[in-house]
């Protein structure tokens, strides 16, 4: 079976340099998120 | 429920829009790939929005509040795992399923391993996500008949079948800009209702006050661990655990292999695009969730206020009165109502104590209300107990029903309109996405794939389409026969699909990962892995998000044990 390659050229990564920047936002926002919602449930409850 | 004229005037409207913007968005070029990739000229808002859409059914707006409202805002953490998957997914499937210019993920699997491996993964997919979608149109159906007396068959077309109108004939580009529009509209009415369930609170009680209540019912439990006295529970189904890892499991086979997410992500301008739109994805889900969530909390404020129905589901409630289980039924229904009012007695006097600042009647308060609420709790158990034994075969589980029911007895004309419309809204985003994957399986894994004839692009197009209708009316078969066989399919097909997902993810992260492994091994190992998955299931071991955890983890353990015996076999065979 004959898949097409896509071949295209290296596209700039927005705001950041590099894509790895991007993961670490994400998995970084995500601990944040979890760090408030502990304190949200401490204060709360 | 009173469904006034304005509310019906709110709803046809928004749903005719959505059709007419479905049709003007959807025309594209007539042939596979402006049909199933919209030509793959998305940009990454629509591609985040179509993400987003595919993945909140109607259910998440009807289950999620109730969820709160019923067992508190832990159902969050079940999102942990999505934007780890997110990363992952941008990381080792995007490049991949980019640059082979893949219409499906299974595709891939034909490349890597051999045929029946891409056909029996495709196959596994086309089962449980075609019997999920007749389940997902059903549901919010459901609702309606039991919540507004509406025809379960003329709902279910309306459900599942109007939006075929747009997704048929425009394919993914419909489906993708109308689910941008569906989206838009649905958080906007969700932002509403928050609005006005906090503006409904008694004078004097304010938001900060209504979270403090539901905080001291123990409500506003985001973070648990899953600990007891005993230990972890493996059967706990929402805690830090195992939304993080059975979440991460579940997530990465959504998003990495089920082909209405990877036939969203693909529709992208660039693969830079399709990475932001899984990334962003990543960032604004479990905030939004959180939002949906904290909606039943404060639901379930309101209620400390005014009197809550001890049991949400109307039609039911009225089927059980017509048995000779109703004297039983209203008892048990008297005896909560009074458990309910000195639960408002201690609620006033929280507020009382909180305004007041007064710590130690705070604290005496909660312990009061934490054993109210679960007396109340235990009291409404009962209560479905005696639905169970008054109408077998029912399901008693009403949480998707409170939010529906508030709605219905506290909001405005108009308002409702809007709240139904977004029901439908959320369905078609699902379903159209669904169908759309379904078509693009049937048509370029199977038809096109094993056909000796060789089609021409408008040939192709229009079985594309024959496909989308057909899947469309397997669906809503498929809804109507759930309806008929009650809640045995439902459950059924919900837990068919945690079967599957494992496995499947288990093929992808071995085609990625273990280059030396080939198609014979990874083929018998997802075989052997099914047989382990639903031994597993069948012994009640731990709650169902694990499943997915073990089913990946089977198949690359067996794959690499039968590679390594293959070579063992064949010499055996020699000789």
């Amino acid at each position: 079976m004959q898949i097409q390659q896509d071949n295209q050229a290296d596209e700039k990564v927005p705001v950041f340099s590099k894509w790895k920047y991007w993961y670490w936002l994400v998995i970084g926002f995500l601990g944040l998120l979890i760090l408030l919602f502990y304190f949200f449930t401490k204060r709360f409850s | 429920m009173n469904f006034s004229g304005l509310d019906w005037m709110v709803l046809v409207t928004t749903l005719v829009c959505i059709i007419l913007y479905g049709i003007y968005k959807g025309r594209s070029s007539r042939n596979l790939e402006g049909y199933f990739l919209g030509n793959r000229q998305m940009p990454w808002w629509v591609v985040l929005l179509s993400i987003m859409g595919t993945q909140a059914s109607a259910v998440t707006f009807l289950t999620a509040p109730g969820q709160a409202y019923t067992d508190g805002m832990r159902f969050v953490q079940y999102y942990f795992g999505l934007p780890m998957a997110m990363v992952i997914v941008a990381i080792a499937f995007v490049p991949v399923f980019r640059r082979l210019k893949i219409f499906t993920a299974y595709e891939y699997l034909e490349q890597r391993f051999d045929i029946k491996t891409r056909l029996l993964t495709s196959f596994l997919f086309m089962l449980s996500r075609g019997l999920s979608t007749g389940i997902s149109i059903l549901a919010p159906s459901l609702v309606l008949h039991s919540m507004m007396g509406w025809d379960i068959t003329i709902t279910n077309l309306v459900m599942g079948g109007v939006l075929m109108i747009y997704t048929a004939s425009g394919g993914a580009k419909a489906v993708g800009y109308t689910q941008q529009l569906q989206f838009i509209i649905i958080y906007v009415a969700m932002f509403v209702a928050a609005w006005w369930a906090v503006k409904m609170l008694p004078e004097g009680v304010s938001f900060t006050d209504a979270l403090h209540i539901g905080g001291k019912s123990g409500k506003l439990n985001v973070i648990t661990t899953g600990m007891t006295e005993n230990g972890f529970d493996w059967k706990d189904r929402f805690n830090i655990w195992s939304g993080i890892i059975g979440g991460l499991f579940l997530a990465l086979s959504y998003f990495g292999t089920d082909q209405s997410q990877v036939g969203r992500y693909l529709t992208a301008r660039t693969e830079g695009e399709s990475k932001l739109g899984l990334l962003m994805n990543g960032l604004v889900k479990v905030p939004l969730q959180f939002f949906i969530l904290l909606i039943g909390v404060l639901v379930f404020s309101f209620y400390q206020f005014y009197k809550a129905p001890a049991f949400f589901n109307l039609a039911l409630e009225k089927r059980v009165q017509q048995t000779e289980y109703a004297p039983e039924y209203n008892n048990a229904v008297a005896k909560y109502e009074v458990l309910q009012e000195e639960k408002k007695q201690s609620t006033i006097a929280l507020t009382k104590a909180l305004h007041n600042d007064d710590e130690q009647a705070i604290d005496a308060l909660r312990d009061k209300i934490q054993l109210q609420e679960k007396t109340a709790h235990d009291s409404r158990g009962q209560i479905q107990k005696i639905v169970e034994k008054a109408v077998p075969g029912a399901d008693s589980n009403d949480t998707n029903y409170v939010f529906v029911r508030f709605v219905g007895d506290f909001f405005p004309d108009g308002l409702v309109g809007l709240i139904i419309a977004i029901i439908f809204l959320a369905a078609w985003g699902s379903v159209a996405a669904a169908l759309n994957s379904l078509a693009s399986c049937t048509m370029v894994d199977f038809h096109k794939r094993l056909s000796k004839k060789e089609l021409t692009p408008e040939k192709e197009f229009r079985w594309s389409r024959y496909y989308t209708l057909l899947w469309g009316v397997f669906c809503i078969i498929v809804a109507q026969f759930a309806y008929s066989l009650g809640n045995s399919l439902i459950e059924a097909v919900n837990i068919l699909g945690s079967w599957f997902y494992g496995a499947i993810l288990g093929i992808f992260l071995v085609a990625f990962y273990l280059k030396h492994v080939k198609g014979h091994a990874v083929f018998y190992a997802a075989l052997l892995t099914e047989v382990i998955v639903i031994s597993i299931y069948k012994m009640d071991m731990f709650s169902w998000l694990w499943l997915n955890v073990v089913g990946a983890v089977s198949v690359v353990v067996l794959s690499l044990l039968i590679q390594a015996m293959l070579p063992l076999f064949a010499k055996k065979a020699q000789n």
